[in-house]
């Protein structure tokens, strides 16, 4: 049971990892790991958004 | 001992393969199980993954764990974010996979499914993988560059000019070639139709979840979708049963052509947050589940293949495109076996987020090979149909004749026994009005599709469910690539255009914004245009012209990987990229040189033109299609033109290769590496 457990968490971490549901957690983290002056964080939807037309200006899928 | 064990496990494995190939290739008669190629498949990429991709990590690129890569050194959360190899695997897949290695295979069944299948293995291991492997090294060492500025940097100028070209060519035939696709599966099925026109709703109110209510909470999000898209397909059904509604979703293919390049122009020009994100989330996990549903469905079912291994379709007289076995089985199938495209993908994100360089093996060659096996699964599911289903699915009605009489009599006298009837009972049991001349393979796709679903689950009763289930998800991923492409095609027009006048580079200013998503659009859209009222489907001209394309940028990417290597002193080893890159020149030059030139009028551009234009000239035009006629004439000379540009770019950039590695061998150049300086990485082993 406790295997199933920590089978699932690990597979909802990774869900969250790939689909971008995590990002902006991650940014976080990786603003408060910074050396140096941390700038203010983005918001989550200036973050989300910030995030979107970077991900689109180069391409993304292909054929 | 340990040792030992392994080599007998390796060798069991080895010998595995070897004999599901023999039973591939030398099985004659009486259908085959999909067992036998599920077993080839998987045991070839397994020796090739443990052995050549290992042989290229190590000998040929030196991959260094200890080097910090750009997500350790630049990691700000963003651009830069280090991820774990198995969800970094899940993204690259997830981005590399789009329509073309469903497509691809299934029209290349035409042949029978020994070549394709041959070429999807052989192609991925030695081509394809190693291809995107590379690639994504040396992006990893510069930083996470694109092709475009590696060419730029390693090979010259013009190198990188040639790239950036080849791109902006390949998207723009790219586009139609899935637009195509889109319209021949959607036309005249109120169903499909009305499925995928609820996908935009569902996708806005997404996009309006994602941006307002909950933002950036992406499975939510999904979670809806996926919910309200299984809602629209069985929806759909109800529509195409009431008729006044099934009027207004009822569409022909020229209305269809003007409706999808009205979406791409919106999907262009509106914010990125509101349809595109929210399709390419809804996209990615429909795509996932699919694919995985269809392995199972194939191991379950174990369907018998039933087109024989080779048709007489190899001489070049195939109803589906016109064309030998060589080169065009080869061009036919780019994605699943080797596609320039994913070397964009391979300098783009990924190499931006890997943590260590030894993870490359796993998500340059592995993500490739998984890719292939998809292919693989779509030859399975295009030959397990009868044979005279396909080609009447897959035929022009130009060759077979749009009747279910005309066409069982054509297909049955190539030696493929059709029964009218059984077309019409097919047709009705997935919820169509007709399955004929439904050139593109999406149809045909997802017939083979519905009947490995309906046989593991819900039998012929929910065949035309599962059917439209397969439309919709091969639709709804072909709108994403056409959404995210145009969009960055637009992109490049305005990075064109604003070094002629710099407000139409600038992205927030909404006449250029305007102007270039219009000038784009009416690039790809043109073609499309030309490949629906093409008597003879499109299809058969526009896929080979996007797998010439996707091949040059092949090309591009091999030469720039094989001169970085030169740069690395690893002669030994050039042959690696080398072969898979003169097989791509030759194959791409040959197929160019015979769109263009070949005396056939279904296979040559210039000899169709001058046969339509002797035509017209004996006045055996009716006056009503003249104007059609010289439109087709100027098509195919517009076509051959394009075709000619993409073979003297093949040669320009062998050319500035060729005198670089002259110069580099003769040691008259000193190799110059554009490499991002060694930083030891501050990370422990297991991180």
């Amino acid at each position: 049971m406790l295997f199933l457990l920590r089978a699932f968490r690990i597979f909802w971490r990774a869900l969250r990892e790939w689909s971008g549901d995590a990002a902006y957690e991650r940014y976080l983290c990786a603003l408060q790991g910074g050396r140096g002056e941390t700038p203010a964080p983005l918001s989550p939807t200036d973050f989300y958004l910030e995030q979107l037309e970077r991900r689109y200006a180069t391409p993304s899928r292909c054929c | 001992m340990k040792r030992v064990l392994s080599a007998g496990i390796w060798l069991v494995v080895g010998v595995c393969g070897a004999g599901a190939l023999a039973a591939i290739a030398f099985h004659r008669g009486e259908g085959l199980s999909a067992t036998w190629f599920v077993l080839a498949a998987v045991c070839c990429y397994l020796v090739a993954y443990r052995f050549y991709s290992a042989f290229v990590a190590a000998r040929v690129l030196a991959l260094d764990n200890s080097r910090a890569t750009p997500a350790e050194r630049h990691d700000d959360g963003r651009d830069f974010v280090p991820t774990n190899k198995w969800v970094l695997f899940g993204h690259h897949f997830a981005a590399i996979a789009g329509p073309g290695p469903l497509v691809g295979p299934t029209l290349a069944a035409q042949f029978g499914y020994l070549p394709g299948t041959l070429w999807l293995i052989a192609g991925a291991v030695l081509g394809g993988c190693v291809q995107d492997f590379v690639i994504l090294f040396c992006s990893i060492r510069r930083d996470g560059k694109s092709l475009g500025q590696m060419a730029r940097e390693e090979v010259g100028r013009r190198g990188g000019f040639l790239a950036q070209l080849a791109v902006l060519t390949i998207m723009v035939i790219l586009l139609a070639v899935v637009g195509l696709v889109i319209v021949n599966a959607l036309k005249s099925s109120p169903w499909a139709t009305f499925t995928l026109a609820m996908t935009i709703p569902i996708a806005l109110l997404m996009g309006v979840y994602l941006r307002y209510w909950r933002p950036g909470r992406v499975l939510e999000a999904s979670a809806l979708g996926v919910v309200l898209i299984v809602f629209v397909v069985v929806a759909g059904q109800w529509v195409s049963q009431a008729p006044s509604w099934a009027r207004v979703f009822t569409l022909s293919g020229t209305a269809l052509a003007f409706a999808i390049i009205a979406y791409g122009f919106a999907a262009s020009a509106l914010p990125v947050w509101l349809l595109l994100a929210p399709r390419d989330y809804l996209s990615a996990f429909i795509k996932a589940g699919a694919v995985l549903a269809l392995a199972g469905g194939i191991l379950i079912v174990r369907p018998a293949v039933q087109m024989p291994a080779l048709t007489r379709f190899v001489d070049g007289s195939g109803p589906v495109f016109a064309g030998k076995v060589f080169p065009f089985c080869f061009i036919t199938i780019a994605c699943g076996a080797v596609s320039g495209f994913h070397a964009l993908i391979s300098s783009g994100t990924t190499p931006k987020m890997i943590l260590r360089e030894g993870h490359a093996r796993l998500i340059g060659y592995g993500a490739m090979l998984l890719e292939s096996f998809v292919g693989v699964m779509a030859m399975v599911a295009a030959c397990a149909m009868p044979p005279g289903v396909y080609f009447a699915i897959n035929s022009p009605a130009g060759i077979v004749g749009s009747t279910a009489q005309s066409a069982a009599a054509t297909i049955s006298s190539w030696g493929f026994p059709l029964n009218p009837t059984a077309m019409v009972e097919l047709a009705r049991g997935v919820g169509e009005q007709t399955l004929l001349n439904r050139a593109g393979g999406a149809p045909s796709l997802a017939v083979g599709m519905a009947q490995i679903f309906s046989n593991t689950i819900g039998g012929p009763r929910l065949l035309s469910i599962w059917y439209h289930f397969a439309i919709m998800f091969e639709a709804l991923f072909i709108l994403t690539v056409l959404d995210a492409g145009t969009r960055v095609g637009r992109f490049m027009l305005q990075e064109l255009g604003g070094r002629v006048w710099k407000p139409l580079g600038s992205h927030g200013w909404t006449p250029g914004i305007l102007v270039t998503s219009a000038a784009i659009v009416g690039l790809w859209g043109y073609f499309l245009y030309q490949g629906v009222v093409d008597p003879l489907g499109g299809i058969n001209l526009l896929w080979p012209l996007f797998g010439i394309a996707n091949q040059l940028l092949a090309a591009v990417a091999l030469v720039v990987a094989t001169t970085i290597l030169i740069k690395m002193g690893r002669w030994r080893w050039l042959w690696v990229t080398l072969t898979p890159m003169c097989a791509l020149v030759t194959v791409t030059m040959t197929a160019s040189y015979q769109k263009i030139f070949h005396p056939d009028p279904r296979i040559g551009l210039l000899s169709n033109a001058s046969a339509l234009a002797g035509q017209l000239a004996a006045g055996s035009i009716p006056a009503a299609r003249v104007a059609e006629v010289h439109r087709l004439i100027f098509s195919q000379r517009l076509d051959a033109v394009v075709c000619a540009v993409l073979a003297l770019m093949i040669v320009a950039l062998l050319a500035e290769a060729g005198r670089l590695w002259y110069g580099l061998v003769t040691r008259q150049i000193r190799p110059v590496l554009h490499e991002s300086p060694y930083i030891a990485t501050r990370w422990a082993a297991g991180d």
